[in-house]
C-alpha cells in the first residue's frame, strides 16, 4: 500500500457527509443513553458503570454495524466510478486496502469521539473502576467496525449497481443483527436440550455483531444478557470463548476483504 | 511506445473489439476514429487496465498490460471520458495522489496547474468547475512527470474553442517531448491537424489504418499533401458507409508500418 494512495482515501472519507452524520449523532445518542443509563434505576443484571456501558454497548451493535455496511457497500461501489485512480500505476488490492482503511480509521475516530464523550460523563458520575472494561469495549467496537466495512466493501464491489450494494447491505444487516437470533431461538425450540451447543456456537462464529455484543457482555459480567449463544459459548468454550470471538471478529475482516480484493482484480470497472 | 496483438473484448455474447493490431511509436500521434459503439473506448480502456482483454496482448513500454499492469501504467498518462474520479474530490487531492505515484513533489503538480489557471481552485471539488475546466483540470494531471505513453478518450468533449485549443496544444506538446499518444476523437478537424495515422474502427472491428493520405486514396477522394484543411468528413463518411456495406475487405489498407 503506497502512502500517496491511502493519503488520498483518507481526504476523501474524511470530506464525506456521512463522516459528520455519524460523528454527531453518535456522539448525541450516546450521551443520552449513558445520562439516562445513570439516573436509570438499577433493575438490570449490572449496576453503574458497567450497567451504563452495556447499554452503550447495545447502542454500537445496532448503529456501527449498519453505518459500517452501507459505507463500505458505497465505497466498494465507487470503485467503478475512480478510472482515472485505477489507470495510474498502483495495484488494485492497493486501492481496496487503502479505501477500507481509510474508512476504519475516519469512521473510528467518529465511533471514538462519542464513546469518549460517554466514556468522560460516566467516569464523572459513576467513577472510574470499570475504566479499563470500558477502553477494552471500545477495542471491540472498532474490531466490530473492521469487520463491517470490509463486508460492506465486499458486497460494494461484487453487487452490480450502486442501488443493489446498498440495499444488499441493508439486508445484511438485518441478518445480522436479528435473523441470526431468530435462527439461535428456532435451534433450541427444534434441537433437544444440551444438543444444540455447538450450533449455537457456530451461529456466533458466522455472525460479527453477535460475537461484538456477546464478548462486550462477558467485560462487564453481563453474560446472562447474551442470549442462547451466549450461553452455548459459556458451556462448550469457557474461558476460551473471548478469544473464539476475537478471531472471529479478525475472520470477518480479512476474509472479505480477501473476497473483495479477488474479485476486484478480475473486474471490468 | 504501444504494441498491440489481436487485443480482443467480449462483453457476454457482445464483440465489443475484435482482434486489433496497433503500434504507436514514440513520439507519433495516432487517432482512433469511428461511429459510436466502434470499439474507440473499449480500446483505451484496454491499454489503461479499466477493463481485461478477452484475448490476445498488448505491451506498454514493452511490459505487458495483464501481467504487469503497475509497471506497464507507470508511464502512461490516461484521460477517461467521464470523469474517473467521483465529483466530491478535492483538485488539490487528486493532484497530490497523481504526484505521489510518480515520484514527484505535490509542488510539481500544483505549479502545472497554477500554469494552466487553476491555481485558485486548488481547494475546490472536481464537481464545482465547469465540465470544461474539469477536462483541462484532469489532462493537465493525466500529462504530468515523465509520461511517455498518453491515452485520451475524447479529449476535447464539452470544451469551448479555447479548451480545445489547449488539448491540441497538450497533444503537440507530448509528441514533442516524444510520448506515444493514442486519443479517440469526434472532432475530424483535430485528427486531420494532429495525427500522423488514423485507425478507423466501425462496428468493434479495425477497418482501415493509414495516414490521411492513405485514407483519402482508399475513399476515392481527391487530396494533396498540401491542403491546409483535408475533406476528413468526407473521407470518414465514404469508408464507415463502405465498411457497413460490407466492403470492408476492399478497404483494408496494410501498411508495414501501420496495423
Amino acid at each position: 500500500m503506497t502512502a500517496g494512495i491511502l493519503r488520498f482515501e483518507l481526504t476523501t472519507a474524511r470530506s464525506g457527509r456521512t463522516v459528520l452524520l455519524f460523528a454527531g449523532g453518535f456522539a448525541v445518542a450516546s450521551l443520552i443513553v449513558a445520562l439516562v443509563g445513570l439516573s436509570a434505576g438499577g433493575i438490570l443484571a449490572v449496576q453503574g458503570f458497567a450497567r451504563t456501558s452495556v447499554s452503550l454497548l447495545q447502542l454500537v451493535v445496532w448503529v456501527v454495524p449498519l453505518v459500517a455496511l452501507l459505507s463500505g457497500a458505497a465505497a466498494g461501489a465507487e470503485c467503478r466510478e475512480v478510472e482515472f485512480v485505477f489507470a495510474l500505476p498502483l495495484k488494485r488490492t492497493d486501492v481496496l486496502l487503502s479505501r477500507w482503511a481509510a474508512h476504519v480509521v475516519v469512521l473510528g475516530a467518529a465511533m471514538l469521539l462519542g464513546l469518549g464523550a460517554a466514556g468522560i460523563v460516566i467516569g464523572a458520575f459513576a467513577g472510574a473502576a470499570d475504566g479499563l472494561r470500558y477502553v477494552a469495549l471500545t477495542g471491540i467496537s472498532c474490531l466490530l467496525l473492521a469487520a463491517c466495512l470490509a463486508i460492506g466493501l465486499m458486497i460494494g464491489i461484487m453487487a452490480p449497481t450502486r442501488t443493489r450494494a446498498l440495499t444488499f447491505a441493508i439486508g445484511t444487516w438485518f441478518v445480522l443483527g436479528i435473523g441470526i437470533d431468530l435462527l439461535a431461538i428456532a435451534a433450541l425450540a427444534i434441537l433437544p436440550p444440551g444438543a444444540a451447543s455447538w450450533e449455537l456456537v457456530t451461529l456466533l462464529a458466522v455472525n460479527p455483531v453477535a460475537a461484538a455484543r456477546v464478548l462486550g457482555l462477558g467485560l462487564f459480567g453481563a453474560d446472562v444478557l447474551a442470549g442462547p449463544t451466549g450461553a452455548a459459548l459459556r458451556a462448550v468454550l469457557s474461558g476460551w470463548g473471548a478469544w473464539v470471538l476475537v478471531a472471529t471478529l479478525l475472520a470477518w475482516t480479512g476474509l472479505p476483504l480477501f473476497a473483495a480484493a479477488r474479485a476486484l482484480r478480475k473486474r471490468d470497472l | 511506445m504501444i504494441t498491440v496483438r489481436q487485443l480482443t473484448k467480449r462483453f457476454g455474447e457482445r464483440i465489443a473489439l475484435a482482434p486489433v493490431d496497433l503500434d504507436v511509436r514514440a513520439g507519433e500521434t495516432v487517432a482512433l476514429v469511428g461511429p459510436n459503439g466502434a470499439g474507440k473506448s473499449t480500446l483505451l480502456r484496454l491499454l489503461a487496465g479499466i477493463i481485461t482483454p478477452s484475448g490476445g496482448s498488448a505491451q506498454i513500454d514493452g511490459r505487458d498490460i495483464v501481467t504487469a499492469g503497475p509497471e506497464a501504467r507507470r508511464r502512461l498518462g490516461y484521460l477517461p471520458q467521464r470523469l474517473g474520479v467521483p465529483g466530491s474530490t478535492v483538485l488539490a487531492d487528486l493532484a497530490r495522489l497523481v504526484a505521489a505515484v510518480r515520484g514527484l513533489h505535490a509542488s510539481v503538480a500544483f505549479e502545472a496547474l497554477d500554469r494552466a489557471g487553476f491555481g485558485l481552485r486548488l481547494g475546490s471539488p472536481l464537481v464545482e468547475l465547469s465540465g470544461g475546466q474539469r477536462q483541462r483540470a484532469m489532462l493537465e494531471l493525466a500529462g504530468l512527470g515523465d509520461v511517455g505513453v498518453v491515452l485520451l478518450d475524447e479529449p476535447s468533449i464539452s470544451l469551448d474553442a479555447d479548451g480545445a485549443e489547449d488539448v491540441r496544444q497538450a497533444i503537440r506538446a507530448a509528441r514533442a517531448r516524444g510520448a506515444a499518444v493514442l486519443f479517440a476523437s469526434h472532432h475530424l478537424h483535430d485528427v486531420a491537424l494532429l495525427a500522423d495515422r488514423i485507425v478507423l474502427l466501425v462496428e468493434g472491428r479495425a477497418v482501415m489504418t493509414g495516414t490521411i493520405g492513405e485514407l483519402a486514396t482508399a475513399a476515392g477522394v481527391a487530396w494533396h499533401p498540401d491542403d491546409t484543411d483535408p475533406p476528413i468528413e468526407r473521407i470518414y463518411r465514404v469508408l464507415v458507409g463502405r465498411s457497413r456495406d460490407g466492403d470492408a475487405k476492399s478497404l483494408r489498407l496494410v501498411r508495414s508500418d501501420a496495423a
